[in-house]
């Protein structure tokens, strides 16, 4: 107990540390005096303040929301698939938002990023849904194997329809590239500050269900012999990890990897313990997204690489190294 | 079981395997007289076929046929076939129906590969693109086996490295796409559906001489293939050498996925779904490798027809076509593998 709530201290920390450097670095880094003023003592003749306060507080808040968002539905996911591999990223959920996405910008429907986030809502939804009633059901649920195959193809069919649809139409293409690359930046922080409350709640949610979650994941007999409801205990989770898993994907683009390599790690410093596990995912993840999002930023000035791309190819590798350390019989 | 044999050579075949190889022949004589006949302009068949081997009919036969349909239609078989061979060889060597090169990253990786030099050398010649293919999908699947190698490697490992693998190819094109003009993305998005609309005479001849290579080889080591399938103890007791045999196969199954890559873009799924047939069809206890070829073959020109058949809004490049079937396919094979059946 107190070795966790020393981890979870140390995981704020390094939030705390992650924020910081987000706020401070970038093309002109701005010292930390500067940026603590420009947050509690605002200047508006200093444009160094202003940029603190107009473009990279709004970015950041934007990193640990999605970051918090995928940290704890990757955990969710895990417990509830029974299976390390699962991250709404690699199983299709993100995709399912993104051809949402596309398909209403196409329509013209999605102009707004208000009329975006009920559309990638509904599409994370259907795609949430068809992955876990293909992949992690009956014998399959402990085939790890089975279960990434069926989000890589789910992946593979979501992409290939929303490839058809920025074929036909030039001008969603252009807005697209830039979303899916996963940037921080396109959106206007007003727009996020809408998703707050629904990944608070929905994190909320998760932490008092978590000790049933915990008890499914034990078993479906151990469960209904605590009394346990688990239906309703699946349903609420899939509801859940659609919402966290669609709100991320709204404000950053399709991150993978995000969602499976942090509960990966919490799991082993703060061992199996759900509650726990996801309060350090949760700031975990928001650490890592804004770790890739200033890698992103500092590679490779004057431009940026989109925090998708830092996060895939970070998240790819840990996922590979993973597979190489797995036993066997694991597999 | 009987025995073919042409001179000193001698093939033995099962029956069965002989009757469905011969009919998915005339199966796709068939659909080739059909696609070089059908289309907006009418030809009849005895102009289509003296214009496709070259004979001057005089127009609309000459350009229509010679110069389109008959490079596309061959196109499609001869990229059908590799990705037929690809997958049948990759899906016997991790002893798993699921792998594919589609999806443990070696297409992806040729993607990167075609889509950086589309990036770097604006002007896009096939031997550039190729080439850029062909060294994408080596290098990605060096790292994948770097990445599955402790002492030796398990199938499963080998698919689980790719899936990651392919993930960081597919973020690289994404970040590539982002540098992009807009125009050059949506050519380089054209390409990464995969499509085999105007495919050219060049593009057929590459095709047909890594066929040419490639095939002799796999035959050679076809026996090899399929002692290994009952484990590598029982085939070293047989004579064969493993790992040697091994590291070819997997060499020409790579090569195979990233020239078809290289031809068309990245078409997904035939190389998933035509061995899985030819295995069903031939009920081969083994690998079948000339069935899937000609499975991978026929059921590419199907998609690549089908798509040019639809209705004009529906008109979308074949790799959209053969995904649209071909992920369902999966996904039921996944579906009822978690039922608890044989995978």
């Amino acid at each position: 107990m107190r070795q966790r709530a020393l981890i979870a201290i140390a995981a704020a920390a390094a939030l705390v540390v992650a924020v910081a450097l987000s706020l401070a670095l970038g093309s002109r880094p701005i010292d930390l005096g500067t940026v603590w003023n420009a947050l509690v003592d605002l200047d508006p003749e200093d444009p160094e303040q202003l940029i603190v306060r107009e473009l990279r507080a709004s970015r950041t808040l934007i990193g640990v929301l999605a970051g918090a968002a995928l940290g704890v539905a990757g955990a969710l996911m895990q417990s509830l698939t029974r299976n390390p591999f699962a991250d709404p990223g690699l199983l299709g959920i993100n995709a399912g938002a993104s051809l949402a996405v596309v398909i209403a910008l196409t329509a013209g429907l999605g102009g707004g990023f208000a009329a975006q986030v009920p559309i990638a809502f509904v599409g994370a939804g259907i795609a949430a849904v068809v992955v876990y009633a293909i992949g992690a059901r009956g014998a399959a649920a402990g085939a790890p194997v089975r279960l990434a195959l069926a989000g890589v193809a789910l992946t593979a069919l979501i992409t290939s329809v929303t490839y058809a649809v920025l074929l036909v139409d030039d001008a969603t293409l252009e807005q697209y590239r830039l979303w899916v690359a996963g940037s921080l930046t396109g959106r206007q922080s007003e727009d996020v500050t809408a998703l707050v409350p629904i990944v608070l709640v929905a994190i909320a949610v998760a932490l008092l269900a978590s000790r049933q979650l915990q008890a499914v994941a034990l078993g479906e007999d151990a469960a209904r012999a605590l009394g346990i409801r688990i239906g309703g205990i699946r349903t609420l989770t899939i509801v859940i990890v659609t919402l966290l898993a669609a709100s991320a994907t709204a404000a950053a683009g399709p991150l993978v990897f995000v969602g499976l390599a942090v509960p990966h790690l919490a799991r082993a410093l703060v061992g199996a313990s759900l509650p726990w596990l996801l309060i350090v995912s949760a700031l975990g993840g928001a650490a890592l997204v804004l770790v890739c999002d200033i890698v992103g930023r500092v590679i490779a000035p004057p431009s940026e690489i989109g925090v998708g791309i830092t996060t895939a190819l970070i998240g790819g590798l840990i996922f590979a190294l993973m597979a190489r350390r797995m036993k066997v019989v694991e597999l | 079981m009987r025995v073919l044999r042409i001179g000193q050579l001698g093939v033995t075949t099962h029956r069965r395997t002989f009757a469905v190889g011969m009919l998915l022949l005339l199966v796709l004589v068939g659909l080739l007289l059909f696609a070089l006949v059908v289309g907006k302009a009418d030809v009849t068949v005895w102009d289509a076929v003296r214009a496709a081997l070259g004979i001057q009919v005089g127009a609309p036969a000459d350009f229509i046929v010679g110069q389109v349909r008959a490079p596309r239609a061959l196109t499609a078989i001869l990229v059908g076939a590799m990705l037929g061979l690809s997958g049948a060889v990759l899906q016997s060597l991790t002893r798993n129906p699921l792998a594919s090169p589609d999806f443990i990253g070696i297409t992806m990786g040729a993607g990167t590969g075609a889509v950086l030099t589309l990036w770097l050398i604006a002007a896009s010649s096939l031997w550039i693109t190729a080439a850029g293919a062909a060294a994408g999908a080596l290098l990605t699947s060096a790292l994948i086996l770097v990445l599955a190698w402790r002492r030796v490697i398990v199938p499963l490992r080998l698919i689980l490295a790719g899936i990651g693998v392919g993930f960081v190819a597919q973020a690289t094109t994404q970040y590539l796409l982002t540098r992009m003009d807009v125009h050059d993305a949506g050519n380089a998005l054209g390409w990464l559906v995969g499509s085999t609309t105007g495919r050219t005479w060049t593009h057929v001849a590459f095709a047909a001489a890594v066929l040419v290579v490639l095939v002799p080889v796999l035959l050679g080591f076809a026996r090899a293939l399929r002692t290994m399938e009952m484990g590598d103890d029982t085939a070293q007791a047989l004579g064969v050498s493993v790992g040697r045999s091994r590291a070819v196969l997997a060499v020409c199954s790579v090569l195979l996925a990233a020239a078809a890559t290289a031809v068309t873009g990245p078409i997904g799924f035939i190389a998933l779904v035509a061995p899985a047939l030819a295995l069903r069809t031939t009920r081969s206890a083994g690998v079948a490798l000339l069935p899937s070829a000609l499975m991978g073959a026929a059921l590419l020109l199907t998609a690549d027809q089908a798509s040019q058949l639809m209705p004009q809004d529906l008109q979308f490049p074949v790799g959209i076509f053969t995904a649209a079937v071909g992920a369902p396919y999966l996904l039921w094979l996944v579906w009822r593998a978690s039922r608890g059946g044989p995978s």
